[in-house]
């Protein structure tokens, strides 16, 4: 008998490696997965002892800090923002009830102080933990103007450096005092307009009349056309029976591609997207980077992908069988991102090359080490750098002469396209404005969306742009790093 | 060195584990430097020397390393307790008193274990009527119908004693039909079959185990008490096709069971997928994992985890009892935990060791059924913790909250001591020329 006990003892014992095994898995490989979980309370209690690192803009405005107190002679921290709104969905909270958004969720790892070695020997001491602070690209001089400008509207802003892709302002309006989320979450939810949707990263908006910017790209890039190739408008453009017009139902005549894209005439870029089909226009949008999620530092959840939607499912860019007429002109479910445009916008300007955005530049500790420095990443080549310059050479036409006028800056030259997205209802247009300034040497680009407007693009968006782009081209840039 | 100085010299550092364990779980709560419930801990540390000295009178021979390793298991489990309440621990150090006397008891009045054998079938029917009185007059807690209501307020789980009990049972019958049981007679479906009637208790008490899954709806009773069966079945005679038979069998019914009770169909699918109603049903499962989680590699140490909410709510549910390894995981880490875990095999090793030492087929098999029963009770639960198995309400050995629980581990740990001491005595006389009794 002492043979089987000896096998029963071998088999309870590996029984009991298989729990080590298992054990390890949910204390060690599982671990870190299991606290970043939203509903964990070990994760939300701790947050209390942590000094949250600061979020601090590029023009050393402190967005985001910890405040200590003290509650039975224990020493805790809470979430305080000195400017409220300001930035409010990109900011982003952490609380415990709420969970956290934004950048406060993004870079948790890093404001949390959980990074690096120093956070295993953390787990040693369950002691107070001194975070990192987060230094932004935004600058609150751009952003402000954004959102004041955006103030009493629904829309957003979006301003990036088109070379680098630094995210100079992301404006949402309505907006939400990020210090009342732990006290009113409820009443900020049920306000108006969704305050809590970053419209500007996570709004799916249809593009209008700014897409032909990509249009006009894909037509070059093709070779069939030049900026000066000659088109007759008959004012309706026919396909598969049904008639496209311009807006307003206006005939053009003879005119070339530059003055197509000035004046926004639909008959023109509904047959170039019909000539170069589905593919050809489909393969621009790709390097374009729609129908691709937009890599940015933001959680995934607050950044929609723009591209093509059909029963909200996103199609692909490239199918042969679709309307490429109508995409040419912004139409046939396409939905895109302020974000987004900007991109395109930014493209244009740094000559053909794409730049990945991001908003926090440094990551950096209470003792002035640099944790993480973001560089300058390119994302994708959407054009030649002569094609480029062309688009962009036709886009300031739009502003010198066309739709975007008043986008228009004295003494600079911008480049921009707009885009009236309709609705159906004359009171509920969605106004676009797309561009960068200085033209020659761009230094910002825009998108802008103004929901629910009775105006155009050109009334409505194109001014709130270069109001924009002016702060921005004002605003020098702040010297010095690091603040302590 | 004699046996039971080895047993002093190894008991004295086991104490102090726990009593460190306390005063650490006691600093940490008071946010200071603490001595902790010493009294408390003074009086369990009183309880384990007293077992040591009456073993030293009347069972000196017996095995040195088992009582240093109930004083570590009961000392960190007495240390989590109170971290988690110290109410609780308070409540356990009675029941740590009361398990000691019965120690004491058995190691006093039964200096032979093979007087067991002779009552084994009113041993075993005393098991079923324990049992079946708990089917028929138990009361429901937590969905289980496990506990006895006696006066005052106070609960008893007879099926714990019943588990014993069958254990002594199983010992005497299968050491009577071993040997019909190891020599098949018939071949049916390939394999080598004894006769029906032979293999008749292996259906009925599967059957049995079935029933109990149902009735008392507590799927890790029941599998418990089938799989010390098995192992039992196995020990007796060394046939592997019995134990795979057996957990075939249980597959099979617990299969079916699963897909007919709804009621168990609803655990079993919130053990595979806890965090699909993470605030609901999975919501147990899913906060002890939060806390295994916590706990990391190393953990924060004795009561530094934040297991229990600032108004003194548990975070898991049957913290104290079912999800104490939980607790452990969580305050001493991974490494912790292994440590835990290592205790009980090394229990095993010393468990099966006796069992091999003892001189008779009865010994052997009580001895076996004995530690198999320990060790796949912490299997269980543990198991249940960490997710291999389904969560099951089963304690785990000398560290849950719980007096029946507490009582019967340490009587069980009694009857080892007496076989070992038995069969080194044995030894001895047999040495001597003396003929055994």
């Amino acid at each position: 008998m002492n043979k089987s006990i000896r096998t029963l003892y071998l088999a309870l014992a590996a029984a009991f490696a298989v729990l080590v095994v298992m054990l390890g898995y949910w204390q060690v490989v599982a671990a870190g997965g299991l606290d970043e979980r939203a509903d964990n309370p070990y994760t939300m209690e701790k947050q209390r002892l942590v000094d949250r690192g600061r979020i601090i803009s590029a023009d050393k405005i402190v967005l985001a800090e910890s405040v200590a107190y003290r509650e039975k002679g224990k020493k805790y921290y809470r979430r305080y923002y000195p400017q409220g709104t300001l930035a409010s969905q990109v900011v982003g909270y952490a609380t415990a009830a709420q969970g956290a958004t934004g950048l406060e969720q993004q870079y948790n790892r890093y404001l949390a102080g959980s990074y690096g070695t120093g956070a295993i020997l953390d787990r040693l001491r369950e002691e107070t933990k001194d975070g990192a602070d987060i230094r932004l690209t935004l600058d609150t001089r751009i952003q402000k103007t954004a959102e004041a400008l955006l103030s009493g509207r629904k829309g957003a802003v979006v301003a990036i450096q088109p070379k680098t892709g630094k995210v100079l302002a992301v404006a949402s309006s309505p907006t939400f005092d990020l210090n009342q989320v732990t006290s009113d979450f409820a009443s900020i939810r049920k306000e108006d307009g969704a305050p809590l949707l970053n419209r500007a990263t996570a709004g799916l908006y249809p593009p209008g009349s700014t897409f032909k910017v990509v249009t006009a790209t894909a037509a070059l890039v093709s070779g069939k056309w030049s900026a000066s190739s000659t088109f007759d408008d008959k004012g309706v453009y026919v396909v598969d029976g049904k008639p496209i017009y311009n807006s307003g139902k206006s005939k053009f005549g003879l005119h070339n591609l530059t003055d197509a894209l000035t004046f926004s005439i639909n008959t023109t870029f509904a047959q170039i997207g019909d000539t170069l089909g589905g593919r050809k226009l489909g393969g621009e949008m790709n390097r374009f980077g729609f129908a691709r999620p937009t890599e940015i530092d933001l959680p995934s959840g607050e950044v929609a992908t723009s591209g093509r939607y059909r029963d909200g499912k996103l199609l692909p860019n490239d199918q042969r069988d679709e309307d490429a007429s109508r995409i040419a002109i912004g139409q046939e479910n396409l939905q895109v991102t302020p974000l987004q445009m900007a991109m395109v916008a930014g493209a244009i300007a740094n000559g053909g090359r794409m730049m990945r955005p991001y908003l926090v530049r440094r990551v950096i500790t209470p003792d002035g080490v640099v944790v993480k420095q973001q560089r300058p990443e390119e994302v994708d080549s959407v054009a030649s750098a002569y094609i480029a310059s062309e688009v962009g050479r036709m886009m300031q036409s739009v502003v010198s002469e066309g739709t975007g006028t008043q986008a228009g800056l004295s003494g600079l030259s911008v480049a921009g396209k707009t885009g009236t997205a309709e609705t159906g209802d004359p009171e509920r247009n969605q106004a676009w404005f797309i561009g960068y300034a200085p033209a020659e040497d761009p230094e910002v680009a825009v998108a802008v969306v103004i929901e629910d407007t009775s105006g155009t693009g050109g009334t409505e968006a194109a001014p709130v742009a270069g109001e924009v782009m002016r702060t921005a081209l004002s605003s020098d840039p702040v010297p010095g790093e690091p603040i302590s | 060195m004699s046996l039971r100085s080895r047993e002093l010299g190894f008991l004295i550092p086991a104490l102090l584990l726990g009593m460190l364990g306390l005063a650490a779980g006691a600093s940490a709560r008071a946010d200071a430097l603490q001595a902790g419930p010493w009294q408390t801990a003074l009086g369990v540390a009183l309880v384990f020397i007293v077992m040591h000295a009456v073993l030293r009178l009347r069972a000196p021979l017996s095995d040195p390393y088992l009582v240093p390793i109930l004083a570590a298991l009961t000392g960190i489990g007495l240390a989590m307790l109170y971290r988690i309440d110290p109410g609780l621990a308070g409540d356990q150090a009675i029941w740590v008193t009361l398990g000691g006397i019965v120690f004491c008891a058995v190691i006093v009045f039964l200096p032979d274990q093979r007087v067991l054998e002779r009552y084994r079938y009113l041993i075993g029917l005393t098991a079923v009527a324990l049992l079946v009185a708990t089917m028929v007059f138990g009361t429901e807690v937590n969905g289980s119908r496990l506990w006895i209501e006696v006066g005052g307020g106070q609960r008893v789980q007879l099926g714990e004693l019943a588990k014993v009990l069958m254990v002594i049972f199983l010992a005497g019958y299968l050491r009577e039909k071993r040997e019909v049981l190891a020599i098949p007679t018939q071949r049916r479906l390939g394999m080598n079959l004894p006769a029906v009637r032979h293999l008749a208790p292996i259906l009925v008490f599967w059957g049995a185990a079935l029933v109990a899954v149902v009735v008392l709806n507590d799927f890790g009773t029941a599998l418990l008490f089938f799989g010390v069966f098995l192992a039992m079945l196995y020990l007796a005679t060394g046939r592997p096709l019995y134990v795979g038979l057996g957990l075939g069998l249980f597959a099979v019914g617990a299969l079916a069971i699963w897909a007919a009770v709804p009621r168990i169909g609803a655990r079993v699918d919130s053990w595979l997928h806890p965090f699909s109603d993470a605030q609901g049903s999975g919501y147990q499962m899913v906060q002890s994992l939060y806390a295994l989680a916590d706990g990391g590699v190393v953990g924060p140490g004795f009561g530094r985890a934040l297991l229990v909410s600032p108004g003194g709510t548990p975070r898991i549910p049957a913290l104290e009892t079912d999800f104490i390894f939980s607790a452990v995981s969580n305050d001493l880490g991974y490494v912790g935990a292994i440590g835990v875990m290592l205790l009980y095999v090394l229990l095993m090793a010393r468990g099966f060791a006796i069992a091999t030492a003892a001189r008779d087929g009865f010994s052997k098999l009580l001895a076996g059924g004995l530690t198999a029963v320990v060790g796949l009770q912490a299997f269980i639960i543990i198991g249940g913790v960490v997710r291999l198995v389904p969560l099951t309400g089963v304690t785990l050995p000398f560290m849950s909250y719980g007096g029946s629980s507490v009582v019967v581990n340490f009587g069980i740990a009694a009857l080892l001591l007496v076989i070992s001491n038995r069969s080194r005595q044995g030894l001895v006389e047999a040495v001597r020329g003396v003929p055994a009794t």
